[in-house]
């Protein structure tokens, strides 16, 4: 019987509810889908790189379940305050508590159960989208079939019926302690701290924006010099920041009230008086639990766009650093043996061997970077020359049209997102002196020909032919210079000096087809193999050291891509995963206090209507109600994120560019609208109907 | 005089057609401009429901309510609301403040609703409050003041829009004596210096003797009509007893 009339009752609560169902159901559905993807043997073996992938995905769960038990602990922590004077009833009527924290129990694990096979249904479902979303990166075939990974259901489970159960203890502890007569009387509590004191808050906001403010400034100008980064002041400013968006969301209010409500002809405009008031005391009542989702809200904005930055980063890369299908340098110029092995495994559409020259800095990326993000990011002393002929033959390869230059002229060809600071350098020097010989610089250009380390380090200076003798020389001289851009290896009890410069001869070649990871390994195999030749036989240290450089000079896009795929869908998949998991159990948190309030707003709003406002104006004012109450969290972090994504991204400068930078924020401000607004959309409707009684 | 308020033979009835419940069953009466009309009754009389009639709150099942000529009866859903802010002024037993506002901003509510120009807000919320001497507490918020100032502030509100018809419903119901007198003497005032037409509703009959006229109602019909003329409110008092005796309404209705 009594389980019965808690049903009847929960059955009554459940519209108020639905929206937190929805989010518990789409969360084990996420939670499913992606424990699904960690576990299938389809998606470890598209690449060696997608293992870290399962890791990752274990690893995040953490956080996941994290935000997961915060939510169900606030939601059913409500609904028990909520229900107090049911429960209170059964108390009186003489049921024992123990019985009434048991039909809680059941109940709650009944909504779970539920929760979790529709969930699962759902994943099933989610996970044949991701899955076909991850094998078309890759390139591969796919055909949905239904399938159940039992092991995933495994650790879904757990995760869920753990937070669960904690949860419910929780409740079962608050039940025990608690008093007949609070019960009773817990619905009659008055939001408390309504009036605070007033002008101690307004210096506690203009506090909070001071810090900030000054927090953002900080934070910008140590990742504008990244290289000499000051950790304390980064510490500084992120404890700034902290202390700030609390002091924010404490005094707020006040601020509200100093300036629609203490000005007479403002408030009384419209529904003004009605909608902040009811909105100061709903903040002063929430202010620490609005702080940390805002603070929340910060790390995850900022956390998506780094996570795509790195993606940027990654492909732009491939697109900048890997122009050729395969790229080897070697010390000696000798090429034949590795020609002969490249023809043989692969079709091969052009090949081209050539010499890039290496000499002193002629002063063109020092000043020419003066002032810019890429600022010290170039300090190699030393600047990479390519002859006019060798460069032309690299454009021609990838089909780029041919270039002429004057005896007295020369080229830059940089990264394209260099190309702006050099092209603003130049507009004022145009004119260089180069080993006693004077230039003048044509034009910069931008065509990706491997500029990451290959064909030099974001940028290389073409010059005519006929200098070229002059360059050789210098180049000899810069090698007997032997500090220069040296890395020293340990080898035994020698150390031995390895010389970037040293690998000047390059070999690039294009393909019919792309090549896959095994045709990497297996010709960087050949090429230790090739140095053991030379070296004849070593000991095991120096055989590593060997196969480093080896490796290291040998790159080819086929390799790179599987890679960068890999790390893609990990990062883009994860990013979205937290994001969508954390704004739906804030607005679902936002959407319930909301709801279940509005049996207080009910008394409110049915006032308004019997002083006579109109259902029209009462839906209106409802609407601007909700959208205060929903963007109050939201936007200050808006605010905030923006500025330290623009000044982390200083960080990654040189592999992005501006307009990739601003598409993710919109992308990102994007998806998070899309989401907070339809469970905003879906709260405003639920709470019309509530109040106005037709629901 | 000019008659404000016409009732005419109106019904409301609730359920179904087996089990049909006749909560106001045939009630006609006129109300004068300047006139202060107690309704009394036992619970389950009808009193509430002709007085949620009356403010558009419920509608009438059939028959006609007037004010000034217009039948309000007859006015659209969506100009109703109009309609009430615009003529009808309200107390309630509970007051029905908002505990988010202050006294003053409860006051200033209906005239903001009724988008009365933000300048003269101030004024005439000061002017009401002076009138009812509770300008002391404007600041306040309802739960820092007495129930009888909360009263007083929900009277400004009714009447700070100068409406037709003021409509109370058991005003005195949660004040404790003191308060309940000073608050009747107050609405006595505002009928008898500021002409204000005032309805109310009550089952005390202490509150019911301060009003001019009485109408008793019992099973929804009007069982009885009095006056008070010329009357000491002792007699009238004494009066009314006498009518609710006759009621035979149930003891603990009469005090």
């Amino acid at each position: 019987m009594l389980g019965k009339l808690s049903f009847r009752n929960a059955k009554r609560q459940a519209k108020d509810y639905c929206i937190y169902f929805i989010t518990v159901i789409i969360s084990v559905a996420l939670m499913f889908s992606f424990n699904s993807i960690a576990t299938s043997s389809d998606i470890s073996e598209l690449s060696s790189y997608m293992n870290y992938f399962s890791k990752a995905i274990a690893g995040i769960s953490i956080i996941i379940v994290l935000v997961m038990a915060w939510l169900i602990n606030y939601c059913m922590v409500f609904m028990l305050e909520k229900r107090s004077k049911e429960f209170g009833t059964y108390q009186i009527l003489g049921i024992e508590k123990k019985s009434i924290s048991n039909i809680f129990t059941l109940e709650n694990l009944m909504i779970g159960g539920i929760a979790f096979i529709i969930g699962i249904a759902l994943g099933t479902f989610l996970y044949q989208i991701f899955t076909s979303i991850i094998m078309n990166l890759f390139n591969q075939p796919y055909q949905i079939e239904i399938s159940f990974s039992l092991k995933a259901i495994g650790i879904t489970a757990i995760y869920f019926f753990g937070i669960f159960a904690l949860v419910l203890l929780n409740c079962r502890r608050k039940i025990k302690k608690i008093k007949v007569y609070d019960l009773l009387y817990a619905e009659k509590k008055n939001e408390n701290n309504i009036i605070k004191n007033a002008k101690g808050n307004i210096i506690l906001f203009a506090l909070s924006i001071v810090l900030l403010v000054g927090a953002i400034l900080i934070n910008n100008n140590e990742f504008a010099n990244a290289s000499n980064m000051v950790g304390r002041n980064i510490f500084i400013a992120i404890v700034m920041l902290i202390v700030g968006i609390y002091l924010f969301y404490i005094s707020i209010s006040s601020f509200i009230v100093k300036r629609y409500l203490n000005n007479k002809s403002r408030k009384y405009k419209k529904d003004n008086m009605f909608l902040y008031r009811n909105l100061t005391s709903k903040i002063n009542t929430m202010s620490f639990s609005l702080g940390t989702i805002a603070l929340m809200f910060v790390i995850i904005l900022t956390g998506a766009n780094v996570a795509l930055l790195m993606n940027n980063l990654i492909n732009n890369e491939i697109e900048m650093g890997y122009p050729y299908e395969i790229m080897i340098s070697t010390q000696d110029g000798d090429f034949s043996k590795y020609k002969e092995y490249i023809e043989k495994n692969t079709k091969v559409k052009n090949m081209y061997e050539y010499r890039l020259y290496n000499i002193e800095e002629v002063g063109i990326a020092k000043k020419g970077f003066e002032g810019t993000p890429f600022q010290g990011k170039s300090d190699n002393k030393i600047d990479c020359v390519l002859g006019l002929t060798d460069y032309n033959k690299l454009r021609e390869m990838l089909g780029y049209e041919k270039i002429n230059i004057h005896d007295d002229e020369i080229i830059i060809n940089c990264l394209k997102t260099t190309k702006s600071a050099f092209e603003k350098y130049t507009k004022e020097n145009c004119e260089i002196r180069i080993f006693e010989k004077d230039f003048k610089i044509k034009e910069i250009r931008s065509e990706s020909i491997a500029q990451v380390g290959f064909n030099g380090f974001y940028y290389a200076i073409i010059v005519p032919d006929s200098f070229i003798p002059i360059i050789k020389q210098e180049d000899e001289k810069l090698r007997t210079k032997n500090d220069i851009n040296a890395t020293t290896v340990k080898v035994g009890e020698e150390k031995n000096e390895i010389y970037n410069l040293d690998f000047a001869y390059k070999l690039v070649a294009t393909t019919e087809n792309m090549t896959d990871e095994k045709f990497y390994q297996e010709l960087s195999n050949f090429i230790i193999n090739q140095d053991r030749e030379m070296t004849g036989e070593i000991n095991g240290e120096e055989q590593q050291y060997t196969m480093q450089i080896s490796l290291g000079n040998v790159k080819t896009k086929g390799e790179k891509m599987s890679q960068s795929k890999s790390f893609y869908a990990t990062i883009s998949f994860l990013a979205f995963y937290i994001a969508i998991i954390f704004v739906m159990a804030t607005a679902t948190l936002l959407a319930i206090q909301q709801l279940s309030d509005s049996e207080k707003y009910k008394y409110r709003y049915e006032l308004l209507k019997k002083l006579g406002m109109d259902e029209l104006q009462i839906n209106r004012t409802i609407f601007k109600q909700l959208l205060f109450y929903f963007a109050i969290p939201m936007v200050l972090p808006i605010i905030i994120s923006i500025p330290i994504i623009l000044s982390v991204s200083q960080v990654f400068a040189i592999g992005v560019t501006m307009e990739e930078i601003f598409r993710n924020i919109g992308i990102i401000l994007g998806m998070f609208i899309l989401v907070y607004g339809i469970y905003f959309i879906a709260t405003d409707v639920q709470f019309d109907r509530n109040i106005n009684g037709n629901g | 005089m000019k008659k404000i308020l016409k009732v005419e033979q109106i019904q409301k009835y609730y359920g179904n057609k087996d089990n049909i419940t006749k909560a106001i069953d045939g009630i006609s009466f006129d109300v004068e401009e300047g006139e202060f009309i107690g309704i009394m009754g036992a619970s389950g009389s009808g009193k509430t429901t002709l007085l949620n009639c009356i403010s558009t709150i419920d509608t009438v099942s059939s028959g006609h309510i007037y004010l000034e000529n217009q039948d309000m009866t007859e006015i659209k859903e969506e100009n109703i609301a109009k309609f009430r802010r615009e003529n009808l002024g309200f107390i309630f037993q509970d007051f029905n403040l908002l505990d988010t506002l202050t006294i003053e901003e409860n006051i200033a509510l209906i005239l903001t609703i009724n988008k009365v120009p933000e300048k003269e807000i101030d004024k005439k919320t000061l002017e009401i409050a002076r009138k009812l001497g509770i300008e002391e507490i404007l600041n306040k918020y309802p739960y820092q003041v007495s129930g009888g100032q909360k009263q007083r502030c929900a009277i400004c509100r009714a009447i700070v829009n100068n409406p037709k018809i003021i409509l109370a419903d058991e005003p005195t119901g949660s004040l404790d004596s003191k308060a309940a007198r000073q608050l009747l003497e107050i609405m006595e005032d505002m009928n008898n210096k500021m002409k204000a037409t005032i309805l109310m509703v009550t089952h005390d009959p202490l509150s019911a003797s301060y009003a001019k006229k009485i109408l008793f109602l019992k099973d929804g019909k009007i069982f009885n009509k009095i006056e008070k003329g010329e009357k000491q409110r002792k007699d009238f008092y004494n009066e009314i007893l006498d009518v609710l005796a006759l009621l035979g309404g149930d003891a603990r209705d009469v005090r």
